[in-house]
């Protein structure tokens, strides 16, 4: 018995024009949420499928607590609920979710069962309406991605694969999003998630891998790599914004690498050296009107800015993550 | 094999069959083909010709009894539709009044609800040159031939009677009925009727045709809706592609074969159950030919199908069908939508009509180079060889040959059909060339 649920050696995945994933390796921990973070265009789709065994890599070996993902029946543990979503439109609801079950290894009549009770947490399924009976496109569009949802999850997988999962997804979907795979987490399953939203990543995640141009640029805990990252960061807010002198003391390159601007709010990254104090008394004298000055851990958002780069995302890549 | 195949069978099964399209094609075709094939069995049954032929004044200048001859053979004639109360009226005129009893008769025939028309016996009819005939059914061909042959039976008794033959000899003579039967001969001895081995195979081939076109297509429309939808990733992280592409195959294949059985039962059903319903009218003298004459096409298929022939039909019949359908997959796995897959579907329609193209050719000649080339073609051996094997005699080493050929080509279809839809089936964008779909080939 394996502690990780996936673990990724030296996979690469060529295509004629461009090397899509070169050279990853990476171990998700059992029982852990984990973050696949990186630009569009990165690999994360293409990594994301070489796991499910969709496509094959070129060279290197993935194995899923324990075996290789092309043993029979190992990919029947895992859910997946890929970015570009779709359920056949014509077919009834409940006939969906029991077809996509039994590819599972469910059997017909214990997926009924299943059905019923997914049904009804999602509120499918009343006491005066069951659109479990519906065709699906008589669903509307938040109705189908709850459907979706129930369909990664109804065989009860022990792996739970999320592609893009909080994309096109409304704040009240978003949150009964996250709930869920917190709920997964403490009922011991696994869960990996792609998204290029940080913000997310750094709540949830416990553990997150950071690609770009299908490469791992790194990966570990979120705290340890928050720790890695040094705190050389200055979180800074302003009243009113940088008025008066206050630009050009963050545009001194003695003392201030890197500035994250959101008109009131500044990430710092403290040139090399550079004393911390003293920006705060270059600031002072300035004249600027200062709410909050802390030395803080970057986020993970300025990580990825930091590692990654603007270059980082490769234009002319078309696909998916 | 993995079972996963027939969960997808039995969801691309359910979900066809369970749809109105379904039930209506499969109920409406067997009603259309059992009312044509009544109707052409009645219309045959009656010669075709109508009662006007009787409702006409027959204008007779011989010196014999032709005119009334005339009339008699067609009260007599069962074929004729219609009751006998309408009689035929001749009159026995001499040659110099011909004018004014045609001027009558001509504006009887204007009048509404009054004769049809009228005949003219002349000695130059009795001498088996010419007859005449005016009337408002003088363009149909059915009375008209009627009339033509009922005139010549009459002038040839005249005539036999003319030169002293006895009236017993001569109307055992005249009334002679020849049917044409032919049977098939071979190395084998009789293998029933040449024509029933004939109609059994191009009833296999044109069954086999209107599968590939119909659930062929079926399947191209599945696998762009799998596509457009998106909902083809979540089964792919399921089931191979493979399994996916050979579930699709064998459930829409069924769906076909159902349909089909259905066609064949409910035709069958309805010809026989309506048949003598129909054919009632005309049973009296002739009806126990004209009911032989109808039952023998369906008994002489029957017979003709030996286990022997049925089971290398059905053999043709799954093979044709698995190489078409994958390679109809393949198409739609390659486009976006069902515009573009029209598209697609041009080279694989295409390769169907060149074999369904030359089916007459070989009908002609089942036994000549073009018939013996298309049988080692696996994309036209399934049509061809149940056409040649009812017209001919195929022997058992070409048709093991020609099989295990047909069974290459599908592997072979299956394998390329497989890596194209592998490819494919997760490649959204613009529409592949050539060349890219080559790439795929190699890649997957």
């Amino acid at each position: 018995m394996s502690d990780l649920a996936i673990d990724i050696r030296n996979v690469v995945k060529r295509y004629e024009e461009h090397v899509a994933v070169r050279d990853l390796s990476l171990q998700v921990p059992r029982g852990s949420v984990y973050g696949l973070l990186g630009p569009n265009g990165a690999g994360k789709t293409t990594t994301i499928r070489m796991i499910l065994d969709v496509i094959l890599p070129d060279s290197g070996s993935i194995t899923l607590f324990g075996q290789p993902n092309t043993n029979p029946g190992v990919l029947d543990r895992v859910g997946y609920l890929p970015e570009e979503r779709g359920l056949y439109k014509k077919m009834q609801v409940r006939r969906v979710l029991s077809f996509l079950a039994e590819l599972k290894g469910i059997g017909a009549a214990e997926a009924a069962r299943r059905i019923d009770e997914w049904l009804e947490r999602f509120s499918l399924k009343t006491a005066d309406k069951d659109w479990g009976e519906s065709k699906v496109d008589e669903l509307s569009r938040g109705m189908q991605q709850k459907v979706q949802f129930i369909a990664t999850l109804l065989h009860d997988p022990e792996l739970v694969i999320l592609d893009e999962p909080f994309s096109g997804l409304d704040p009240i979907n978003a949150q009964a999003l996250k709930d869920a795979v917190l709920d997964l987490k403490r009922r011991g399953k696994t869960v990996v998630f792609s998204t290029h939203v940080m913000d997310n990543a750094e709540k949830m995640c416990d553990s997150v891998c950071i690609i770009a141009r299908g490469e791992k640029v790194l990966d570990g805990a979120v705290s340890a790599v928050k720790r890695g990252a040094g705190a050389r960061h200055v979180a800074l807010s302003l009243t009113g914004g940088a008025q008066n002198g206050v630009s050009s003391v963050l545009e001194d390159t003695q003392l201030v690498r890197t500035v994250d601007d959101n008109t009131n709010f500044f990430e710092i990254e403290l040139a090399p050296a550079a004393d911390p104090q003293k920006l705060l008394r270059r600031l002072i004298d300035a004249g600027a009107n200062i709410e909050r000055f802390e030395l803080v851990q970057p986020s993970l958002h300025q990580i990825f800015l930091e590692r990654v780069g603007a270059q980082g995302i490769e234009t002319g890549m078309s696909g998916h993550g | 094999m993995d079972k996963k195949v027939f969960i997808v069978a039995k969801r691309e099964y359910l979900e066809r069959v369970r749809t109105r399209w379904f039930v209506i094609g499969t109920l409406l075709f067997p009603a259309v083909i059992a009312g044509f094939s009544i109707m052409m069995a009645y219309v045959a049954s009656k010669g075709g010709a109508s009662s006007a032929v009787r409702h006409i004044t027959i204008i007779n200048t011989t010196s014999t009894d032709l005119g009334q001859r005339v009339a008699d053979a067609l009260m007599a004639d069962t074929s004729v539709a219609g009751p006998d109360t309408i009689k035929p009226r001749v009159l026995n005129v001499a040659p110099a009044d011909l004018a004014q009893a045609e001027a009558q008769a001509s504006s009887e025939v204007k009048l509404p609800n009054h004769i049809a028309g009228y005949l003219v016996l002349s000695d130059s009819t009795l001498a088996g040159k010419s007859v005449r005939y005016a009337g408002r059914n003088a363009s149909s061909i059915t009375d008209m031939d009627k009339l033509q042959s009922t005139v010549r039976q009459a002038m040839m008794m005249v005539r036999l009677q003319t030169e002293g033959v006895k009236p017993e000899i001569i109307t055992d003579l005249t009334k002679t009925r020849l049917r044409f039967n032919t049977e098939r001969l071979s190395e084998r001895g009789r293998t029933g009727s040449g024509q029933a081995g004939l109609f059994a195979g191009l009833i296999v081939g044109v069954m086999l045709l209107m599968l590939i076109m119909l659930h062929g297509q079926n399947i191209l429309r599945g696998v762009i809706e799998e596509k457009t939808t998106r909902v083809a990733e979540v089964v792919i992280s399921s089931v191979k592609p493979e399994t996916l592409l050979a579930g699709k195959v064998i459930g829409v294949g069924g769906v076909g074969l159902t349909q089909q059985v259905a066609w064949l039962a409910i035709t069958a059903y309805l010809v026989s159950f309506f048949m003598p319903i129909v054919l009632k009218g005309t049973t009296v003298g002739a009806s126990a030919s004209a009911n032989a004459a109808a039952a023998s096409p369906v008994t002489g298929v029957l017979n003709s199908l030996t286990p022997m022939v049925i089971g290398v039909a059905l053999g043709y019949f799954i093979i044709g069908f698995v190489f078409y359908a994958t390679l109809f997959a393949a198409a739609g796995a390659m486009v976006n939508s069902e515009q573009e897959a029209q598209q697609a579907a041009m080279p694989v329609i295409a390769l169907v009509m060149s074999a369904w193209l030359c089916v007459n050719p070989i009908m002609l000649a089942p036994t000549g180079k073009l018939a013996v080339i298309l049988s080692w073609l696996p994309w036209a051996s399934p049509i061809i060889m149940p056409i040649r094997m009812g017209m001919t005699t195929v022997s058992p080493v070409e048709i093991a040959g020609s099989m295990i050929v047909a069974v290459l080509g599908s592997i072979a279809a299956m394998w390329l059909g497989g890596r194209i839809y592998r490819v494919g089936m997760l490649m959204y964008g613009k529409k592949p060339s050539f060349r890219e779909v080559a790439k795929w080939i190699k890649y997957a």
